[in-house]
């Protein structure tokens, strides 16, 4: 599909899923906004309420794109984020050939090969050693931004420090930096394994 | 006279100094800058021997000794060769030129070759020119006098001692059997005893390690006391037992030439990428030389510290700068009482860095780290640099997540050393790391951390029986744990206790194979 002027139109679906109370639909918002209203792109965002809310699976569905969305739900995502097993069992039938799966890997056990690209994080394992298991959700945001780029990273820390409550602004955005570090580094570590060299030069 | 060759000639008294005599005897046009020092063989003159020659203002130095095999007492000619080959190599790190020092063996006939040796030898050590060792005049202090000492002990919180005892109680001297005790000295000292002769015996007995500063309720920070009596004592000009002969403190003086076009890293594998326009500098320490000076009999191997630690920051991806004329830090001069010669190593060292533009140094050595992190500043020494220890970087690294080790199937146990263990969080520090690695089990020793005990010397000072009986303690520590490695944080850890492990008696009791922590991480570490 083309933009209005002509060049290829780049348009990502994500869906984030996980437990009600895991701060899901939160970490949906600080996405989309964070590619809205800091890199001016074109974002769109539906989340499933309902029974969810109390403890199944619930999901958030942002889209985000560089021209007009005109429809807002999300069947095929290119990018799926688990956080929880539910969620995984619910919506990996539904992941696009060559999608990204992220997932907690203490929470979700995914296959060991997948038809695109496959990023494990212990989120919650990294939220609690900061002391706060809730920031789970804004570790996992640091990953997806890490590996995906689905926004930058000046709009994504802006947009935490925007959305989470106030006076929690610093644990959160420690948090989120721990999320990015590890997504960098994860990705730094696959480089190098490709390359051949696992280890330090001997 | 002044710009005049030196050159020493060692001459063994048995086969040479016949063919030297026959020389003198005809007349022989002995070149005029060689002095001869006639010596009982060749292989009594130690690496300390030769070196300090040079210290003190040779400019050339020939060991000429017996043929192999015509040696008086068997072994001569061979010792003299390992240790002039050693010293060699020390020279070639040092900047001060291999060539400057030989080993000749001449027949009691063969006084025409020696001739020719003796001339060929002042051409050569012509060519080079006077020795880039600086020479000065030291002048003797005054003896330690009441108000000085009065102020020294003010500075160290002496007089705050409640007199109770917990220093002498965990000090590992004391312990070790020796009738040493931190609260008596300090007592004794205020008493106005000032240069009784068990007095300036037992300030050279202190390791400086600090754990009686540790365990004191008024914080009389003694090791620091101490350095300062060493200070006074040594300008004043009494004995300083110093070990090896004076060897490290002979060599650390001459790195404070400003000259001398020191060599640090020619040794250093070509696989190890290092960039010089870095703002960052590795600054490794003095390994390369303690691995030349006990190679004959501990087969230690303290470089590959150096080696592998900038292998972990490759690793890691930092590429740092190295300092090419790299120098001693000057921790043990410090600390063995030389505080002048410590001012001119530290500020030539924080000139050469600053020169480099550097604005973080890393090193994997404990005592650099509280060199430039403590002492420079201490003494009036700004180095507008940060000083960060290795592990810290490792530990910042590794904390991002996704690197790992690779399984290492060892029970391992840790000797800590004291300029890290008793610093702030020093302690933690390897422990956050040792927790990391993938071995079979890590146990504590009985003593740890801040309370672990000292390997037995510090500074190059006051070797002896007590130091021996301590690195055994220790070992046996060790051993209790039922651990096959032991793993250090410091060369000279390694360099003490493995000395211990070579007791005849005690043999396979105390024995351990050793590594350092910094070797470890480097050589399992691995992406996940």
């Amino acid at each position: 599909m083309k933009n209005r002027n002509g060049t290829e139109r780049k348009k990502r679906e994500i869906l984030i899923t996980g437990f009600g109370g895991q701060g899901i639909v939160l970490a949906g918002q600080v996405l989309g906004t964070a590619a809205s209203l800091k890199d001016r792109l074109h974002s769109t965002l539906t989340q499933s309420y309902g029974p969810e809310a109390r403890g199944g699976a619930c999901s958030a569905q942002v889209i985000i794109a560089d021209g007009p969305i005109h429809y807002p739900y999300v069947d095929n995502p290119d990018i799926l984020v688990c956080m929880s097993q539910t969620g995984y069992d619910k919506y990996y039938p539904f992941l696009k050939e060559n999608g990204v799966l992220i997932f907690d890997q203490d929470l979700v056990r995914a296959p060991e090969k997948v038809s695109g690209d496959l990023f494990p994080i212990p989120a919650t394992r990294i939220a609690e050693e900061l002391g706060r298991k809730m920031m789970a959700n804004i570790v996992m945001l640091g990953f997806v931004t890490a590996v995906t780029g689905a926004a930058s990273l000046d709009a994504m820390l802006a947009s935490v420090a925007d959305s989470v409550p106030k006076g929690t602004e610093e644990s959160n955005t420690a948090a989120f930096t721990k999320g990015f570090d590890f997504g960098q580094a994860l990705l730094k570590g696959r480089e190098r394994k490709a390359a051949g060299r696992k280890g330090a030069a001997s | 006279m002044e710009n005049e060759l030196k050159i020493i000639l060692f001459m063994c008294n048995w086969s040479p100094h016949a063919a030297f005599q026959t020389l003198q005897d005809t007349l022989a046009p002995i070149p005029r800058e060689v002095r001869m020092v006639r010596i009982p063989c060749s292989g009594r003159i130690t690496k300390s021997l030769l070196f300090k020659a040079f210290e003190t203002g040779a400019d050339g130095v020939a060991l000429v000794g017996c043929e192999p095999g015509t040696c008086r007492y068997g072994s001569g000619t061979a010792v003299a060769e390992r240790n002039v080959g050693a010293t060699r190599e020390i020279f070639k790190l040092l900047g001060l030129g291999e060539e400057r020092l030989t080993f000749a063996a001449f027949h009691p006939d063969q006084s025409g070759p020696l001739l020719d040796f003796l001339t060929g030898f002042r051409d050569r050590i012509a060519s080079l020119g006077k020795s880039p060792v600086q020479q000065r005049t030291r002048k003797k202090e005054p003896p330690l006098s009441p108000k000085s000492a009065a102020s020294i002990m003010s500075a160290h919180n002496i007089y705050t001692c409640q007199d109770c005892g917990k220093c002498s109680s965990a000090c590992p001297v004391a312990l070790s059997g020796k009738s040493f005790s931190p609260r008596a000295i300090a007592g004794a000292i205020a008493a106005g005893e000032l240069d009784s002769a068990p007095i300036r015996e037992d300030i050279w007995s202190c390791l400086t390690c600090g754990l009686c500063y540790d365990r004191c309720p008024s914080a009389v920070s003694f090791p620091e006391f101490i350095r300062d009596m060493r200070t006074v004592q040594r300008a004043s000009g009494n004995p300083r037992f110093e070990a090896h002969e004076g060897f490290f403190q002979a060599l650390m003086r001459t790195m404070a030439s400003p000259d001398l076009p020191v060599d640090h890293w020619h040794w250093l594998p070509p696989s190890i990428h290092t960039d010089q326009s870095s703002k960052t500098l590795f600054f490794g320490g003095c390994a390369p030389y303690f691995d030349i000076f006990f190679r004959s009999h501990l087969d230690v191997r303290t470089a590959d510290i150096l080696s592998d630690g900038l292998r972990l920051l490759n690793f890691f991806d930092i590429y740092p700068a190295i300092l090419k004329n790299e120098r001693c830090c000057g921790h043990d001069l410090l600390w063995s009482g030389d505080r002048e010669d410590f001012l001119k190593l530290a500020r030539l060292n924080v000139e050469l860095i600053s020169d480099m533009g550097i604005e973080e140094l890393i090193t994997a050595c404990p005592e650099c780290y509280r060199a430039f992190s403590h002492d420079y500043p201490a003494n009036g020494i700004e180095t507008g640099f940060k000083v960060t220890h290795l592990f810290e970087v490792a530990e910042k690294v590794i904390g991002k997540g996704a690197i790992g080790f690779r399984k290492l199937n060892r029970r391992i146990t840790f000797q800590d050393p004291c300029r890290l263990s008793r610093t702030e969080g020093g302690s933690e520090l390897p422990r956050k790391l040792l927790n990391r690695l993938k071995v079979r089990n890590f146990t504590e020793m009985r003593d740890r951390g801040p309370s672990s005990l000292c390997c037995g010397n510090c500074a190059w000072i006051g070797c002896d029986s007590s130091s021996k009986a301590m690195q055994v303690n220790r070992l046996r520590q060790a051993k209790e744990t039922g651990s096959d490695l032991l793993l250090t944080a410091c060369p000279k850890c390694q360099i003490h206790l493995r000395c211990a492990m070579e007791d005849p008696f005690l043999g396979d009791e105390i024995r351990m194979e050793m590594l350092d922590l910094t070797s470890v991480l480097a050589r399992t570490i691995q992406w996940e």
